[in-house]
């Protein structure tokens, strides 16, 4: 019988002395946030590190900042305080709905946002898709200094960042447009979305769609932007019905993941609907 | 060197390995069987325990993190030997159930009760979101909830 390797669980103060573990520990390290997901690699067979670093007490990584032109979110925020701080700022009702309505309300208070985005294999996270819509950046913390790239460059790059760096920051602008999370649970509430559809639009003085930002989440094992549909929309006025049409001419770019919960073509299946309901809660 | 956790305030020390879920120390060391490692997963919401006064599922929390915290199980949440006031609105109500996914609903709605005094129904129904029943239901703990809602 094999003798478990022993752990730990090394509470870090400060950014600083994270950084310095994670990099010490190497490739045996990890960062633990909410823990969320790390808790339940032994439901998935999967083995847990042998040294963990809990970033849940470094206070810079608690703060949300609200500028003119940015909202800044550190990484250990949770998905509640989130949902909570941004309540009243309606150009971000989409960061909001996702913090706010996905899993159960334990979990939205231990989950963070951090670890929703660095979380490689968990495809149904909520906050990915809004904050590709909403065009968000982040920063990524390390012994050499921090680093800023798109949300969409890290999430092609957030299965191989090198051991010692840590999402640190969550870099949204503020562009005062409209909107809207919609997504499909098998249940009401408490359940993992089938899919989800983030959906950002200006809109000019007619009426019609300035810029258009649409990003898909669970379908397929890593949100992305939807810019066949994001093209379709520009030019027009907010219409549910003629978004829905032009969803359901695009939907084949789409290879849904099978999972226990629903095959792979019912997650495409429901996305012209979900782009229906995004666009009618806009007001079209 | 041991894990020093605060449970029902009391001062308790644990061997377990630091990743061990809280739940797993409650149980097998502490013999404080009310939290039910079920899903494993934070979903079914037995195992919910109060930290520092917010509802946790304890499959979730190392055992090393929950150090330094407030513990409160469903068998400390009693005042003075009492019942709290929705336990005992769950009693008079009729609304008991069976052991498994009961204590978590209750530690999730004595949260609720001295947080939101002005809960509606639908509040109720949110907070138990992540409190899943597999045999009975929930209305009757629903109005038992609006019951201490109105007479506390």
């Amino acid at each position: 019988m094999d003798t478990p390797a022993p752990r730990s669980v090394y509470a870090a103060p400060s950014l600083t002395a994270a950084i310095d573990a994670l990099d010490e520990g190497g490739s045996t390290a990890a960062p633990f946030a909410g823990g969320t997901w790390i808790m339940r690699a032994p439901i998935r067979h999967e083995p847990l590190k042998s040294r963990y670093v809990a970033i849940g007490k470094i206070p810079e990584l608690h703060a949300i900042k609200v500028e003119a032109d940015v909202v800044e979110i550190g990484a250990a925020v949770t998905h509640a305080a989130l949902a909570a701080a941004l309540a009243d700022f309606s150009e971000f009702d989409v960061l909001t709905a996702a913090a706010g309505r996905s899993a159960n309300p334990a979990i939205r208070g231990m989950a963070t946002i951090g670890g929703n985005l660095a979380t490689t294999a968990f495809a149904a996270a909520d906050c990915v898709p809004a904050l590709l819509c909403l065009d968000a950046e982040v920063e990524i913390a390390s012994r050499g200094g921090p680093e800023r790239t798109s949300l969409e460059q890290f999430l092609t790059m957030r299965s191989i960042l090198a051991p010692g760096r840590l999402l640190q920051r969550i870099i949204v602008p503020r562009r005062g447009r409209k909107t809207v999370h919609a997504r499909l649970p098998l249940r009401q509430a408490g359940d993992y979305p089938t899919a989800i559809v983030s959906l950002a639009v200006s809109l000019d003085d007619a009426g019609h769609v300035q810029t258009a930002r649409v990003a898909v989440g669970s379908v397929e094992p890593v949100a992305r932007r939807w810019e066949r549909l994001e093209a379709a929309l520009v030019g027009q006025r907010l219409n549910a019905a003629k978004a829905a049409e032009a969803a359901a001419g695009f939907a084949d770019e789409f290879t849904g993941r099978d999972s226990t919960e629903v095959p792979g073509w019912y997650r495409v299946r429901v996305l012209p609907g979900l782009v229906r309901r995004a666009v009618a809660a806009l007001g079209s | 060197m041991g894990l020093n956790l605060t449970v029902n305030g009391d001062h308790l020390t644990s061997t377990a390995d630091p990743v061990t879920p809280l739940v797993d120390v409650l149980r097998e060391e502490f013999y404080l069987t009310g939290a039910k490692p079920v899903c494993r997963e934070g979903f079914c919401g037995a195992c919910m325990v109060l930290v520092d006064g917010n509802p946790t599922p304890s499959c979730l929390m190392p055992a090393e993190l929950a150090q330094g915290c407030d513990i409160r199980t469903v068998e400390g949440l009693a005042v003075n030997g009492g019942l709290n006031p929705i336990q005992a609105a769950l009693e008079a109500c009729d609304a008991v159930q069976c052991g498994m996914c009961f204590p978590g609903m209750v530690v999730s709605l004595t949260h609720l009760l001295t947080t939101r005094p002005e809960a509606t129904r639908d509040d109720i129904r949110a907070a138990l979101t992540g409190n899943i029943c597999r045999c009975t239901g929930y209305e009757r703990i629903i109005e038992a909830t609006l019951l201490a809602l109105a007479t506390t």
